[in-house]
């Protein structure tokens, strides 16, 4: 029985380096650090309109970008469309804070959900309009020369 | 092969309740879920790792690099670099790309938001030996690669794509009037 279930744990974890699962998923391309470390504040904080600039910010920056489902699973996304430049790439940065769906292959290791995409079936642009609530997160984002203007 | 199997599977069930501070020096930065987590792990292209797309060099840097932790096999993802910067981790390890090395940072572990083995390393050093370099270079690569850029203050202030997409659909990716009237509701 024992060395049916190692046999089975051990087949079970080649398919999934091979394979992935199909999946269809929809969310908003979030910033992972911002929104995983709670460096600049809750997780309603660090989505949206609100945090947009620090999307940009982060995304540039080589920080990974993940879909953020409306069951509050978070997607790490290693590729989109072709361009596996998932460490700054442009693709990634032009869908910052963006909801789309996504059609793609799903791996999971070690707790964390990691997404290839395949094909973005649609992209429905900002969805939370949250900068009234918070105002810029975080606060600095917007520089007094642009607001002055 | 059955008993090399067991054997693996007992010692890894240890590992994944493992402390992993013992000997890190990191610096807090006073996340609510970090721990300091000092670990010994060999750095890979993580696309490679689930899907067997395996390019050159790991990349070349346009790829996330991940840790795959010695002690339990742990693929652990360095989201952050040491720079309080906005600024990743993939540039930091490229240089190690398929090689053992030794890493202290902090492990941000928080069920509640879906964050597993997330990471944010400080330092590395080759894991037979060598210098140990911090984790901060990734502003001096952009800076090599963005020469033109120009005006003062921080690189997220000056990259040329960043301002490029503000200019287009504003602060808030809403568009420009969208940002007057939120200008005059927030801060007028």
């Amino acid at each position: 029985m024992l060395r049916l279930a190692i046999v089975g744990m051990v087949l079970a974890g080649m398919a999934s380096a091979q394979g992935g699962e199909r999946v269809q998923v929809s969310g908003e391309i979030i910033d992972t650090w911002c929104y995983f470390s709670g460096v600049m504040g809750g997780p309603d904080a660090v989505v949206g309109s609100a945090h947009h600039t620090c999307a940009l910010w982060c995304s540039a920056g080589g920080i990974p970008v993940g879909l953020l489902a409306a069951d509050g699973t978070v997607y790490m996304v290693m590729k989109i469309e072709g361009s596996a430049d998932s460490a700054g790439g442009d693709t990634q940065l032009n869908l910052a804070s963006h909801v789309i769906t996504a059609d793609g292959l799903l791996y999971e290791r070690d707790g964390l959900n990691y997404l290839i995409v395949e094909k973005v079936v649609s992209d429905q642009d900002i969805q939370v309009r949250n900068h009234l609530d918070y105002g810029a997160v975080p606060g600095f984002a917007i520089p007094d020369s642009a607001i002055e203007q | 092969m059955i008993r090399a199997l067991i054997a693996t599977l007992v010692l890894a069930l240890p590992a994944a309740a493992q402390d992993f501070s013992e000997g890190s020096e990191a610096s807090s930065w006073n996340l609510s879920a970090e721990k300091p987590a000092k670990f010994e792990a060999r750095v890979v292209d993580i696309l490679c790792e689930l899907s067997g797309d395996c390019p050159e060099n790991c990349g070349d840097g346009a790829r996330q690099l991940g840790l795959v932790r010695a002690a339990d096999d742990v693929l652990v993802f360095p989201n952050k670099n040491g720079q309080p910067a906005f600024t990743g981790a993939a540039v930091e390890l490229l240089p190690f790309c398929g090689t053992d090395v030794v890493v202290d940072g902090l492990l941000i572990d928080d069920p509640d938001l879906g964050a597993r083995n997330i990471y944010l390393v400080q330092t590395i050093t080759p894991a037979e030996g060598g210098e140990t370099v911090k984790a901060d270079r990734w502003t001096k690569v952009w800076a090599d690669e963005n020469p033109d850029a120009g005006g003062k203050g921080p690189w997220f202030r000056r990259d040329p794509r960043i301002i490029g997409q503000i200019e287009e659909e504003g602060w808030f990716g809403l568009g420009a009037q969208a940002d007057q009237t939120a200008f005059d509701e927030l801060y007028r």
